[in-house]
Order: structure tokens, then sequence, then C-alpha cells
């Protein structure tokens, strides 16, 4: 079964961090047209609207698409203070119990959304703007992220109940636990440190 | 209400749910006792119409422009030029390290990623010039604080944003505390050093000719910073607008040092996200909170409960102090913030308090919490570039920081002008 684990993260893992690389990139790429928007207002006195309205559609699409690298990198916040000095099977039970509750929350979130959704799409809305962009198109992108992350949240949730029910606390720490101080270090800093501590030869 | 809505949150929180996860029941579970459930169908619109808010983007574009300096290669240089000018001072680099990190606050968001990346630069000189590691780590953990109080500050759009209050008129009135804050640490290192003079380490080799020489080191993060900081205050951009213009400067210097690679970025966008995903899933999830606060009207019954206390104002302020530094040591920064603020700011702005004044308090008071043991997550980013040794040598040497810290809350208490002088001139 730990097998077949490993074999799912991965997979999940390569559609989170695709979606991630894109959600940045969009992120850049708006960056840059924002930049442009208000180089032209400033000096050449027009304007090119609706780099922002863009920018708000990516930065809502690009969001719900990282949430699965999130929970895959275990990186939600939690409070470990009582947490840490707890036996391990109480670690265990709490990182479950917290997946669930997370779970349900997001299912309900996403049942909403697709209502969202479905009502663009009856009533044909677009957006009050001069882009007037057919609503469907953003809003279909943010649903997407959202799906993704209750199938991810289901895939992890499931097995670490597993796990549980199996009394393998390693694997449920493994997929649900909270970070360890050197394993979030880790991960907020990653590839940093050996670019940062290059000597580059001046004084 | 205000006893259910307390127990659920303090089970939720030691239960260590994902914050997300407790604002979201906290909010549902609200709603299905005080409010018949009938917030909970609009939550989908609630999220989308937030979600795609454009002052929102600010939030990844600042997390993007301070990923993209991390990695753009300048530290390096900045530290050794800020080091020629500070180093004469007793104590040596340590002040270069405080010096660096208020610089470097000056194009970053975030207090962690100060922290790291001159913790990094300058940590191996302790062993090259045999300063006490406890004290010199210390300064390294709380200039990184710094972070969050200079502009650009992730905290203090989303302290602005929860809060409706405008964002450049807080960046305004964190300039001073923030230079101010870099001064008293420096002074407690000339003061520890007085005492202790073998703790400074030996002396940095410097002439004037060689000061002149590095001074264009300092030129790209002070140009970030007028370009960033400049063009809000100028009219012509707003806080989004500037920081994708920091973004797309910030990828122009990483070029010209050519540091710019496709992996470099690509670590960049993961970065990016995964912080901005993390913040955004626990920020939509307090929006939600917030609504329902309102609408169950909790938050006019916390006024009203701190009301029958009968305390002053100055009392009030002083036990949100006191509850913003107990609080500081078992919980993340972020969190707090999110899940205080927005309960803590009506009710402190009826008092007759400053909605502006009152983030820079809290913005001071989230500094404090990132350098108190034992949750204090700057303390654990330098322990971590030291990899190894005990972690006691850390919160050690942190402590007269904190002094510091303590000592710039009662400043801006007792001289609130020192952050709105500066804003009023503006607006």
């Amino acid at each position: 079964m730990e097998n077949l684990y490993l074999r799912i993260h991965a997979l999940f893992d390569r559609v989170a961090r695709v979606a991630v690389w894109a959600g940045g990139a969009s992120l850049l790429v708006c960056a840059i047209m924002v930049t442009g928007d208000v180089i032209s207002r400033k000096w050449f006195g027009f304007t090119i609207s609706g780099s922002d309205e863009i920018s708000g559609y990516a930065f809502a699409a690009s969001t719900t698409w990282a949430y699965s690298y999130c929970l895959l990198h275990r990186a939600n916040i939690r409070i470990d203070a009582l947490y840490n000095l707890l036996p391990n099977l109480l670690k265990a039970v709490l990182d479950v119990v917290g997946l669930l509750l997370l779970f349900g929350v997001m299912v309900m979130l996403t049942d909403r959304a697709i209502d969202v959704l479905s009502e663009t799409l009856i009533n044909e809305s677009t957006a009050n703007s001069t882009l007037q962009t057919p609503l469907w198109i953003p809003q279909g992108l943010w649903l997407g992220g959202l799906i993704l992350f209750c199938l991810t949240l289901a895939f992890v949730s499931l097995f670490a109940l597993l796990f549980l029910l199996r009394g393998n606390l390693p694997m449920v720490r493994r997929a649900a636990g909270v970070l360890s101080i050197e394993e979030e270090i880790d991960e907020e800093t990653h590839g940093m440190g050996s670019r940062l501590s290059k000597p580059d030869g001046r004084t | 209400m205000l006893g259910v809505t307390v127990a659920i949150l303090m089970v939720l929180v030691f239960a260590s749910v994902p914050v997300a996860a407790v604002l979201g029941v906290l909010g549902l579970s609200l709603d299905a006792i005080y409010f018949d459930g009938r917030l909970a169908p609009a939550i989908g619109e609630i999220t989308w119409d937030k979600s795609k808010e454009f002052i929102l983007v600010a939030v990844p574009m600042f997390i993007l422009l301070g990923e993209i300096m991390l990695r753009a290669g300048i530290a390096q240089r900045m530290y050794n030029a800020v080091a020629q000018w500070l180093s004469f001072l007793p104590g040596g680099l340590m002040h270069a390290n405080i010096g660096s990190c208020a610089i470097f606050a000056a194009t970053s968001g975030s207090s962690v990623a100060t922290a790291a990346t001159i913790g990094t630069v300058a940590y191996p000189e302790i062993a090259k010039r045999g300063y006490n590691e406890s004290l010199f780590l210390g300064t390294l953990a709380a200039g990184g604080t710094l972070g969050i109080l200079i502009p650009p500050s992730i905290n203090l759009i989303l302290y602005g944003l929860i809060t409706d209050t405008s964002v450049p008129e807080l960046y305004l009135a964190g300039i001073f505390p923030g230079m101010i804050l870099a001064g008293l640490f420096m002074a407690m290192i000339v003061v520890a050093c007085l005492f202790r003079p073998k703790w400074g380490g030996t002396k940095v080799e410097t002439n004037w000719a060689l000061r002149i020489r590095v001074l264009p080191d300092l030129l790209p993060p002070i140009a970030l910073f007028v370009v960033v900081v400049g063009s809000i205050y100028a009219g012509v951009a707003t806080p989004t607008e500037a920081a994708s213009i920091g973004v797309v400067f910030a990828l122009i210097l990483a070029a010209w040092n050519k540091s710019l690679s496709f992996k470099m970025l690509r670590d960049a966008f993961e970065g990016t996200m995964r912080t901005t995903a993390t913040i955004m899933l626990i920020i939509l999830a307090a929006i939600f909170l917030n609504t329902v606060l309102g609408f169950i009207g909790l938050t006019q019954a916390l006024a009203a409960f701190i009301d029958g206390l009968g305390l002053t104002p100055m009392q009030t302020i002083l036990i949100v102090v006191l509850f913003y530094l107990l609080l500081g040591m078992v919980m993340e920064t972020l969190s707090m913030m999110l899940t205080t603020v927005p309960l803590m700011f009506p009710i402190v702005t009826a008092l007759g308090f400053d909605g502006v004044w009152f983030g820079i308090l809290i913005t001071v008071l989230m500094e404090t919490a990132l350098i108190t043991p034992p949750i204090g997550i700057n303390l654990y980013v330098v322990h971590g570039i030291r990899g190894g040794g005990r972690f006691n040598d850390v919160s050690i040497g942190a402590v007269p920081f904190v002094g510091a810290m303590i000592l710039m809350i009662a400043v801006l208490i007792v001289f609130p002008d020192v952050a709105l002088w500066l804003p009023s001139q503006f607006y």
C-alpha cells in the first residue's frame, strides 16, 4: 500500500508542479503587462485597459491550482504548540482529523463554486468592464483548481486514514504530519542557500 | 456567543487543525448556530469576488519580487558594501547585519526571506572574525524581522485588506519606526560590546577609497525601493502596480547580474505559488469568517464586553500588547494576525486610536513574535543556516533585541506621531 500511495503521490505531484509553474509564469506575464500599462499611461497618455482585470483572473486561477502543491508538500499552516507535546498516536489522529475537516470545508466551497459557474453559463454573464470577458473562462479555470485540490485532499485523507487504521504511524506522518522545523526551512528557502553562499569574488 | 466562539476556536487551534480549516469550520458553525445557515450558500460568490480582486494581486507580486531578489545575487555585494560603512562601530559586522537587513527589507516584504538572505551571507564571518556567536545570530534573527515593518511589507497589505486601511498610508507610517527600530538594535549591540569588547570580533579593514568604491553595490536595492515605493507616492501607481513594476525591475537586475536562468525562474515560481496559496487559503477563509462575525453581531458583543470591564483606553491597549506578546510566543504570526485583528481593530479604533497607528503597533508585535521562543520562525531560520549547535544560543542572542522591540512599542504608545507624522504630510 505504501508503494501505491507513493506512486499516486508522484502522479499528483507532477500535475501540481506543472500547475504551479504555469501559475507563476502567468503572474510574471501579468506583471509585465501591468508595468507596460503604467508606463504607457504615464508617458504616452493612453491606457491599455484590462491588464488589471486579467491579472485578477490569473491570480484567482493560479492560486487554486497551487493549493494541491501546498497540500502535497504539507505547507498548510497549523498551530503546533500543543501538538508537539503529544504522543505519536495522538498526533497521527489529529493529522487525519485536520485533513478531513479541511476536506469538508473545501468540498462545500467547491460545491458552491460549481453553482457560481453554472449560473454564469445559464445567464451567459460577461464582466462589467471594457473587456466584457465571458466569465465562464476565468471561473472555469478557478473551479478546475478547486476540483484538483478536492481530489488531492480525497486521496491524501483516504490514505492517511488507512495508514492510521493499520497503525502505520510513520506513513501518516509522511502523508499528513506537520513539517518539522528542518523540513520547513528547507521548503521555504529551497535552492537559495547554495546559490547565495557562492563567493562572487569582490569586496 | 462570545464563549461559544472562543471555545470552538481554541479546540480547533490546539487540535492543530490547518488554520484555513479552523476559520472555515468556525465561520460555518457560527453561521449555522446563530444565523440559520443563511450565509453558507453565498460562500462561492464571496470567495470568487475576493479571489480576483486587483488589490490582492499585490500579495503574489511582492512575494514574486522577493523570490527573484533572493536569487538575483545582489546580497553578497550589498552586505560587503554596508560592512565598509558601518563596521567602525563597536560590534563591527553585527551593525552590517542590521543595516543590510534594513536595506534588504526595503526590497522584500517578508521577514523570513530577509533573515535567510542576509543570514546566509553573514554567517561565515562569525568564525572568521571571532564574534560572540549567540549575539551575532541574534542580530540576524532580529534584523530579519524588519522585513515586515519597512515597506514593501506583505503583512501591512494584509492588515490594510482586513481592516480597510489605506496600504500607502501604512507604508509611509512604517518607514520611521523601521529606521528607529534598526537604530535601537544597533544601540543594543554597541552597549553589549562596550561591556564585553571581545564579543565584537576583529576589526574590518576599511578606508575612504574603499568605501567610495563599494557605493555602486548599494544602488540596486536602493533603486528598487525608490521605484516601488516612490511610484506609489508620486501617484503614478497603486500598490499592486508598483509591485508589478518591482517584479520587472528585479528581473532586469537578475539578468544584469547574470543570475537569470530557466531553473532560477522555476524555483522562484514554486516558492511564490507555495507561499501565495498557503496565505490565500487562510485569507479567503478569514474573509468569510469576518462576514459571518459581522452579520451575527459578534464584534459588537466583544466591544460591549470590553466596555463593561471599565478600563481606560491606555489600560486596554496595554492589555492588548500583553496579549500579543504572550500569544506570539506560541502562535505563527500570520495566522495570529488574520484571526485576531478583525476582532481587535473595531475595539481599538472605537477607543479613539488611529487605525494606521494600530497597524504599525501590531506589526512590531508580530516582529517580537518572530523572535520569541518556543515558536519564533526567525530563530529557526537562523538556527537552520547554522546547521547545528544548541537552539538556545539563538534564543538567548535575540533577548536584547526583544528588549529593543518592547522599547519601540513603548515609544509608539507614548509618541504615536513617530508613525503618524509622515502619512499626515501626504494625506
